[in-house]
């Protein structure tokens, strides 16, 4: 059991094995307590419609997917988060890059910015459904509300924080602070708006389950609000699948779109 | 699913170019127009003010529900359960952190499942919750608790493997003991990185306060928002709304100032 | 063509403590082909006088000619080599080298052509779809002078260019820079910390002063040319070596317990 006193150098070499320590670890952890849930659960040790066990979450996941009961709901969800997200996305670089390039301008809407970043943004649900209705609307905007923040602030942080390097070495160049920005400034931005977007997609999805459990005919925020009524605990466990591995891929594969569009900013 | 979020001090910063008092003056002067846009718009009847509501309105009903001393009731409780939340998940985060960062084997073994929780909606886990707890103030402590452990305990980790492997040899040689080493060395340097996650944490407590009342409780301010919007008197809901986000402000600015102080104690 | 001639230049500017003055009354010339280093300790100001030559900084008193005319604003004319190269990371070496010709106004159906003979010029045509980040700090350098060459200047200004580099390449590329130098015989303003570097390098020799930064020598530098590497264990070499070295010894000795500002550079 090595102790992280140890320096790198001391700690036990790195042996060219398949299958590292803390994998090899990590997976006997998790079967551990697949297994140990599996006996509880299926025994009823603990009351199987409270806890559930893995084999009954994978039956429900087929069941739920099979009847369309899934599907549908996680098309629609989809289709509010999006509608909530891209919007997002646009308006958060094009005021993000307005802000970072006049200060002023930044400073006028800085309180609201500040506002939105520090409160929790779940109580804005009821007031948003008040304004725009039960229906899908409202979803989006909460989507859009709680991404368009991070990606504002984190484009302005890119756009300010550009290194002066380049803006030097374009100015040395003969460059006018039309060309600087063009060349330069927006360029050098592109990483700080991909980290601002993938730090987004957490809090979209925390506010569309929030405005669908609050209020929904339909989307996996409902179900969610439907079984936590009932004890349901597979199908609750289902959607905890569901939404997690959502969010997962999204984050993954904003992730992979930074590394092809800036494999440079990697380095620092 | 956050991982480093950018505070909003770190962008007021960004904007060394707009001086302070004028930054302060601009962000008066945008928050002045909007309240008075949107109070002239409700005036106009361009929008309706019994759904809208406008700034007037909702004026007079912080003075009815200040009159009244009912809303402190709510934010007594709202604050108790912030403040056990998110002690209980400083103390396990902090505990579990520090045994993680400095046991290889307890690393490996609990890390799939913190990152599990670190990369999931959490929002996705609130049903769970209520099955097992049921309604109330379990539950709101419950769901604060585990909303903010999750990035108190990947901070700790984090700030505890931090440690410069120098200072851990420049201890040993001088004779220091395993003890000695953690005592003086690896929890000191520690420190910063656990500032962060509490910092981090407390934000994400005061979402997890708002979300459990608001869906399973009959007291505080997350539930008087929905209290009030069911009822559709919407200048009353934004009476408890706007004391939340002003707790989210102070809390911001608490954590920012402990982190300014830390700074200036460490002397980077 | 490329006659650089600096009158009573100085600068001075806002910090903390009140007005500090960086370059006090800077007067000397450049010929045209002329090879120049600017050598002095730590924070004298050769970086900012480099900087007032591009126009990126502007003097508080006194003028910079180029060829008679005052010089204003940053252009092709005179061209920077940066110590932290300054490169795009997000564009290839071949697009990097086309900056300047972009920002000259060279239309877009030459610029390749030209770009392509200044990479071949520092040897690195292989790379040419290679991004920074892939390259190592000399081959980084070596686009940067290839990017400063490409767009034809009077005057190359080099602000301490090898810097970065650890030492043997840094010996490697002043004799790489020197084999380009002679093809063209381009006026060279090349400022560096380093004294050996200073002598190999240089036709002539300006010694400034710690802050604020005046001219303390000029210094002639009769070693033949072409250079090998090995001049600099040359007793003439060493000669000039310790009479620089003395100068500088009580430069940075006066100047030892100062803390210098950074310089911001303003456009």
């Amino acid at each position: 059991m090595a102790i992280a006193t140890e320096l790198p150098a001391e700690a036990a070499q790195p042996r060219r094995s398949l299958v590292s320590a803390r994998t090899a670890v990590g997976v006997a952890a998790v079967a551990l307590f697949l297994a140990a849930w599996q006996i509880v659960g299926a025994n009823e040790i603990v009351r199987s419609d409270l806890i559930s066990y893995p084999s009954e979450v994978a039956q429900t996941l087929i069941q739920m997917a099979a009847s369309g009961e899934l599907g549908a709901n996680a098309i629609v969800s989809l289709q509010e988060f999006l509608q909530g997200f891209i919007p997002a996305i646009l308006i958060g670089v094009a005021a993000g890059t307005a802000f970072g390039l006049s200060a002023r301008l930044h400073a006028l809407f800085e309180p609201l910015i500040v506002m939105l970043n520090t409160s929790p943004i779940i109580a804005f649900v009821p007031v948003v459904v008040v304004w725009f209705g039960v229906g899908t609307q409202s979803k989006a905007i909460m989507v859009f509300l709680a991404a368009v923040i991070p990606i504002v602030i984190n484009t302005v942080t890119g756009i300010t924080e550009v290194h002066e390097s380049w803006v030097r070495a374009c100015r040395a160049f003969g460059a006018k602070q039309p060309q600087v920005i063009a060349k330069a400034i927006l360029p050098g931005a592109l990483p700080a708006v991909m980290v601002g977007i993938r730090l987004s997609v957490g809090r979209a999805v925390v506010g569309l389950i929030a405005a669908e459990m609050y209020v929904s005919v339909r989307g996996i925020g409902r179900l969610i609000q439907v079984y936590s009524t009932s004890d349901r605990a597979a199908e609750i466990f289902v959607l905890v699948t569901v939404v997690s591995s959502f969010g997962f891929l999204m984050v993954t594969l904003l992730r992979r779109i930074e590394t092809w569009l800036a494999p440079w900013s990697l380095e620092r | 699913m956050s991982e480093i979020e950018i505070a909003p001090a770190a962008v007021a910063q960004a904007h060394a170019s707009a001086p302070g008092r004028e930054r302060l003056v601009l962000g008066l002067i945008g928050t002045l127009a909007f309240l008075v846009i949107w109070e002239a718009a409700a005036r106009l009847d361009l929008i309706n003010p019994v759904v809208v509501s406008n700034p007037s309105r909702i004026a007079e009903a912080f003075v009815a529900q200040l009159q009244s001393g009912a809303i402190f009731a709510d934010l007594r409780v709202s604050l108790i359960e912030f403040a056990v939340g998110f002690a209980l998940s400083l103390a396990v985060g902090i505990g579990l952190g520090i045994a993680m960062g400095l046991n290889r084997l307890t690393e490996y073994a609990i890390d799939p499942f913190v990152w599990f929780l670190y990369s999931s909606p959490l929002i996705a886990f609130y049903p769970l919750i209520v099955v097992w707890l049921g309604f109330g103030f379990t539950t709101v402590v419950a769901v604060t608790f585990l909303l903010s452990f999750v990035s108190v305990v990947v901070n700790t980790v984090a700030g505890v493997q931090s440690v410069d492997p120098q200072l851990v040899r420049a201890v040993r040689a001088f004779g220091g003991s395993r003890l000695d080493v953690i005592r003086k060395v690896i929890l000191p340097a520690a420190v910063p990185m656990i500032i962060a996650g509490m910092r981090i944490g407390l934000g994400r407590a005061l979402h997890g306060v708002v979300l459990g009342e608001m869906f399973s409780s009959n007291a505080g301010l997350g539930y008087r928002i929905t209290f009030y919007a069911a009822h559709l008197r919407t200048a009353d809901v934004f009476v408890p709304l706007v004391i939340l986000v002003v707790i989210g402000l102070v809390i911001n600015q608490l954590g920012n100032m402990l982190e300014a102080r830390l700074q200036a104690w460490r002397g980077v | 063509m490329g006659r650089l001639v600096l009158e009573r230049l100085s600068l001075s500017y806002a910090a903390r403590s009140g007005a500090f003055l960086a370059l006090s009354n800077l007067d000397f010339a450049v010929e045209d082909g002329e090879f120049v280093t600017i050598v002095g300790p730590s924070g004298c100001g050769k970086s900012t006088l480099l900087m007032l030559i591009a126009a990126l900084l502007s003097p508080t008193s006194g003028t910079v000619r180029l060829d008679g005319r005052p010089v204003t604003a940053p252009g092709p004319d005179r061209a920077l080599v940066f110590q932290d190269f300054a490169l795009l990371p997000w564009r290839t070496v071949l697009a990097n080298v086309e900056l300047g010709l972009e920002l000259k106004g060279v239309p877009i159906s030459e610029r390749g052509a030209i770009a392509r003979r200044h990479i071949a010029m520092v040897g690195l045509a292989a790379f040419e779809r290679s991004y920074p980040h892939q390259l190592s700090g000399g081959m980084r350098q070596r686009v940067g002078i290839a990017r400063a060459l490409a767009v034809e200047p009077q005057v190359l200004l080099m602000d301490e260019p090898f810097g970065a580099l650890d030492a043997q390449i840094r010996q490697v590329m002043g004799s790489e820079l020197l084999k380009i130098w002679e093809r063209g015989r381009k006026t060279i303003l090349f400022v560096t910390h380093d004294i050996d570097e200073a002598i190999y390098l240089a036709d002539r020799i300006v010694v400034m002063s710690a802050s604020p930064g005046r001219v303390i020598a000029d210094i002639k530098v009769t070693l033949p040319r072409p250079r090998p590497l090995e001049i600099r264990n040359d007793p003439v070499f060493t000669a000039y070596r310790q009479r620089i070295w003395d100068l500088l010894a009580e430069q940075v000795l006066a100047s030892n317990t100062w803390e210098q500002p950074a310089v911001a550079a303003r456009a």
